[in-house]
């Protein structure tokens, strides 16, 4: 075993460039988890579904619209027990960059079918005698600073209001999800509402998605092919997936976009590899009289090989350790920041691993090299400073 | 007196391991920087390459794109008899009506995405005669289930080859040509209008296009600054833009395809300039402590190098001047490397969602003098703001202390 | 009598450099008693830092016995030969010889690290040398903060500190003052009179050299004159 005490005494020999390098190693670490961070929290969307859900669209895409008349025949499907439906608002609060989501929904069936979105029971009471009533997420609500009562007037830039005025909804309540499947961003509003506008100015409405809970015992794959199957010669094909293969779908519309953050990654780890190790050859050189010193009064080749793998697998971890520790303590922060593009952003455990790991392996492998020279420089040459 | 700059070179290759470590961390994190760079730039080309200031886009008022326009037949047909704006070809006005709708195909990196299809008419290849070219088979007959697949997704999405047979809804449809654009048609698939229109169950077009005739002013507002503006931006009073919104006929949204396209950018491009910013920020300040330690071990190195040239006469400040320049040359070889690695990339073609309208648009990476020159600047200053502690230690010396220290 | 401390028969060490062979030692037969204390001097690269190195066991002869406190060097190897130099050696260098981020009495401790004892007995016994060279008062100080004959003192404090037989010191008042040499090789003395610690030293300095009982003369790799001396030290 090397002396211990050196692995501490040789970290502050040169603090500035220690402090150099753990600062790097922990901003490299912290962009790590937090990139990472991103890639999970979308990802959660899927995971956190419930399985029991369906989604029916047009095998098309989801540009194109489902006839009304569906919701009976998906609802004589045996195993349905019960189906909902969502139809994108596309308006926009004042000016396009306020941007969020807007559906018009059965507020009932929805709200039985996502018990992740909780709504206060006042709420849902003004929603049902209120026609142009709209729950908002929390999120949302803090974002814009509505509450209860407030009217929100939304322009329709895809369904213009027949008026040609913007469409108006008035605030019954706020909802909370604190599953990451179901996002605070978002406003619902009254199907009812929204068909008998549209029909005044001779629109006929359509579904962008409709939306099923499969009956408790009933057969999964089973309802699927058996929806499938009532559609199988309708004028519009359709596409019936579970609730979590759509949200993937949904997500692998990105693009690339997840696979150059992972390259990101890789940069960002290739480039601290490189730092590290150049501050590992630079200690090693420093250390070098020492090692011969050592060597002389009987220290073995691989207590040398030993202190200088531990020296800088320490100088990984501290680095490593703060950089996690960042990405903890700004993940309430960045998640406000991307509350629009990946909503309920958290750091998962699975990702501190990840940190951890990167930052125990960072060590032994930036200290390998220097480590190796440590090992087999002798006495002699390294009096001689080679 | 001015230290010889030999010396500071020498001194790089000497210490050849650490300048090789620094020179391959700041090039990778200049790759990165510049890799989202040219992605934002590949972006920012395709969609104002070809955006013409001689055509004009019809929307709904109201509509923020095509996606969110609609028009009736009969409402597109009267809007172009009635813009006497509109240039006159040897078939009649040179304007059509186009359908933009996104078709879910399966692209060869796995999942599904929406790939824009959009039914023009035959005045369009008359409107685009010399930026659109089928390079590859023939074009779509008009009035036939067939289409022309975009260049850029033959090689990205599956069944984007010609004699492959696309299903829209329920109609099979022929691909039998390759359409060639540099702009963002060559991420499209394009077929006859009427064809479109009826196998995916619309009733009328999105949006109407026409050249205008030479010398004519919409005096459109930028629709960019709508996507920005709290109140709505209306065209000015006595404009071309302003008569066509009040029409109490068909009114329209109209600007120029510039315009148009300039405002669909802005929303990606603005996010992938404050990532590749971002990025740069927190990665540049890894890179900058790299540099700086290696600056510090090559003047700790040479302290009493540097004494012996204190104590002959050299001045302080030519000694931090060589220092810095050292580390300047640092960082641009770092910088070089850097613009090595994303070389590569250029050309490469990549797919992004439009937030604006949920499709998925191809675009390649652009690697041009633009990204190169921030790459170059970004290195230098890394290899600056790195060495200028460590040059600063350097002068800073008094030549007895050099001389005295191990 | 007893088998001498250390014997060298033979010995032969070679250097290569670009193509070139340069026999350092060539052929050396000596053999050195237990309890002596020996300087060794001879002109610069005549091989005497080479010497003490083999007989340190820091590096290997090309041809020849080393055989020092009954091991055989030659034969010695990895580990085993650590462990050796751990329990038979200390060495006191001209330059480089204590660690800069530790202070004196953690030099002093290192050996110690190598043996059972346990932390508390450790510092005892560094104390206890560092006490022998006169410096309980500086166990605190970083090297940088000690004069270049306190830290010599501290080396030898840390050679003995392990209770080896034998002392090999390579020109260690070379960089020092007169007064400050005077210091070590007055301490020198002590070990080899009062501890009965074999001595080896190295050394240009003719005066410092009147401090051994045997001078040994090398010249160009070969055994030259062998002086035997009444020390000023026995004398008093
Ligand atoms: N590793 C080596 N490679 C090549 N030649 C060496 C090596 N080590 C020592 N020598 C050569 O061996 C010769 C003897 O060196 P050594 O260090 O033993 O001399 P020395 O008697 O201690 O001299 P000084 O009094 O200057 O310390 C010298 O000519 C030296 O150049
Ligand atoms: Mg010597």
């Amino acid at each position: 075993m090397p002396p211990i005490v050196l692995l501490w005494r040789n970290l502050w020999r040169r603090p500035l460039r220690s402090i150099l390098t753990v600062m790097s190693l922990a901003v490299a670490v912290f962009l790590i988890c937090g990139l990472r961070s991103i890639i999970t929290t979308i990802r959660a969307a899927a995971d956190n579904c419930d399985p029991r859900r369906l989604a029916v669209m047009s095998a098309s895409g989801l540009f194109v619209e489902l006839p009304l008349h569906y919701q009976a025949r998906i609802d004589k499907v045996p195993g349905v027990e019960i189906t909902t439906k969502f139809q994108w608002f596309g308006g926009y609060y004042r000016s396009q960059k306020n941007f969020f989501a807007q559906f018009a929904i059965d507020p009932e069936t929805m709200f039985a079918m996502y018990p992740e979105c909780k709504v206060e029971p006042d709420a849902i009471q003004r929603m049902a005698t209120d026609r142009t009533a709209c729950i908002i997420g929390s999120s949302l609500a803090r974002e814009f600073g509505w509450k209860v009562g407030d009217t929100i007037p939304l322009v329709g830039a895809l369904h213009p209001h027949p008026e040609d005025k913007a469409w108006e909804f008035k605030v019954a309540g706020l909802y909370h999800s604190d599953r990451p499947n179901f996002d605070n961003r978002t406003l619902f509003f009254r199907w009812d509402y929204f068909e008998e506008t549209l029909k005044q100015g001779g629109v006929p409405p359509a579904v962008g998605v409709y939306s099923i809970r499969v009956a408790p015992g009933a057969d999964v794959a089973q309802v699927i092919a058996d929806v499938e199957d009532v559609f199988k010669d309708s004028e519009q094909r359709i596409d019936c997936t579970t609730e979590a293969e759509f949200q993937r779908q949904f997500q692998s519309m990105f693009g690339n976009m997840p696979l150059f953050l992972t390259w990101i990654g890789a940069g960002v780890l290739i480039a601290i590899l490189v730092a590290s190790v150049n501050t590992m050859l630079m200690a090693m050189r420093e250390q070098t009289p020492d090692i011969g010193i050592l060597k002389a009064l009987g220290f073995t080749d691989g207590s040398m090989f030993v202190l200088f793998l531990l020296q800088s697998t320490f100088l990984a971890l501290l680095g490593g350790g703060l950089g996690v520790f960042g990405a903890l303590a700004t993940a309430p922060f960045i998640s406000a920041g991307l509350e629009m593009f990946a909503p309920g952003y958290a750091v998962q455990p699975g990702t501190v691993v990840l940190g951890a790991v990167v930052a125990l392996a960072i060590g032994p492998i930036a200290g390998i090299l220097p480590a190796m020279r440590a090992r087999s420089l002798t006495c002699i040459a390294a009096f001689r400073g080679e | 007196m001015l230290v010889p700059l030999s010396y500071n070179l020498r001194s790089l290759f000497v210490r050849k391991s650490a300048t090789l470590l620094t020179v391959l961390g700041v090039g990778a994190v200049v790759a990165i920087v510049s890799g989202t760079l040219a992605l934002q730039q590949g972006f920012h080309h395709m969609f104002t390459t070809g955006g013409r200031d001689d055509v004009a886009v019809f929307l709904r008022p109201g509509a923020t794109n095509e996606g969110d326009s609609q028009f009736s037949r009969d409402r597109g047909l009267k809007l172009i008899k009635s813009v006497p704006e509109i240039e006159i070809g040897p078939n009649g006005p040179l304007a059509g009506m186009e359908a933009y709708l996104a078709l879910l195909l399966a692209p060869k990196r796995g999942g599904v995405t929406n790939v824009p299809l959009r039914g023009v008419q035959p005045v369009t290849f008359e409107i685009r005669a010399k930026e659109v070219r089928i390079s590859e088979g023939r074009n779509f007959t008009p009035g036939h289930d067939e289409l022309v697949v975009g260049a850029r997704l033959v090689d990205r999405i599956e069944n984007c080859r010609i004699g492959d047979v696309l299903t829209l809804n329920k109609t099979p449809f022929k691909v039998v040509g390759i359409l060639d654009h540099d702009g963002q048609f060559g991420g499209e698939i394009w077929g006859d209008l009427d064809r479109l229109l009826a196998a995916m169950g619309r009733y009328g077009p999105n949006r109407v296009i026409a050249q205008l005739k030479p010398g004519i002013e919409l005096g459109s507002p930028d629709p960019a600054k709508a996507l920005f503006s709290d109140e709505p931006v209306e065209p000015d009073e006595g404009t071309v833009a302003a008569r066509l919104l009040k029409d109490t006929e068909v009114p329209a949204k109209v600007c120029t395809e510039s315009q148009y396209l300039s405002s669909q950018t802005v929303m990606l491009s603005g996010m992938l300039v404050f990532i590749g910013g971002g990025l740069g920020f927190i990665m540049g300040l890894a890179a900058i402590f790299t540099a700086m330690n290696t600056m510090l071990a090559s003047v700790a190195a040479r302290t009493r190098e540097i004494g012996i040239l204190l104590s002959i006469g050299y001045r302080p400040f030519p000694i931090f001047l060589s220092f810095l320049f050292e580390a300047l040359v640092l960082g641009l070889i770092g910088g070089l490397v850097g613009c090595v690695l994303t070389l590569p990339f250029n050309g490469v073609s990549a797919g992004a969602m439009n937030f604006q309208t949920f499709t998925e648009m191809a675009f390649a990476f652009r690697v041009g003098p633009m990204v190169l020159l921030v790459a170059i600047g970004f290195s230098i200053a890394l290899g600056l703001i790195g060495g200028a502690l460590p040059a600063w230690r350097a002068a800073r010396l008094r030549p007895t202390a050099a001389l005295r220290r191990e | 009598m007893a088998q001498p401390l250390i014997r060298l028969k033979d010995v032969t060490k070679t250097y290569t450099r670009g193509g070139e062979t340069l026999t350092v030692l060539n052929r050396l037969a000596l053999d050195m008693e237990e309890g002596g204390y020996f300087a060794l001097m001879g002109p610069s690269g005549s091989g005497k830092t080479t010497l003490l190195n083999l007989i340190g066991g820091l590096d290997r002869a090309d041809h020849g016995l080393v055989a020092v406190a009954g091991e055989d060097l030659t034969v010695l190897e990895g580990a085993a030969l650590s462990a050796w130099r751990a329990r038979t050696v200390g060495f006191v260098f001209q330059g480089f010889n204590l660690i800069p981020v530790l202070t004196a009495l953690e030099n002093v401790e290192l050996p110690l690290k190598l043996t059972g004892l346990s932390g508390k007995a450790r510092r005892e016994h560094a104390l206890h040398a560092l006490e022998l060279v006169g410096l309980s008062d500086r166990a605190k100080h970083r090297p940088g903060q000690l004069s270049g004959g306190q830290e010599q003192r501290v080396a030898i404090a840390r050679a003995v500190v392990s209770d080896p037989k034998l002392i090999l010191a390579d020109e260690p008042t070379g960089d020092l003052d007169r007064a400050s040499a005077e210091q070590v090789l007055t301490l020198l003395d002590k070990l080899n009179t009062q501890m009965k610690k074999t001595i080896l030293m190295v050394t240009h300095d003719p005066h410092a050299a009147q401090h051994a009982r045997t001078i040994v003369h090398l010249d160009k790799g070969q055994l030259g004159r062998i002086e035997h001396n009444q020390p000023a030290a026995a004398r008093a």
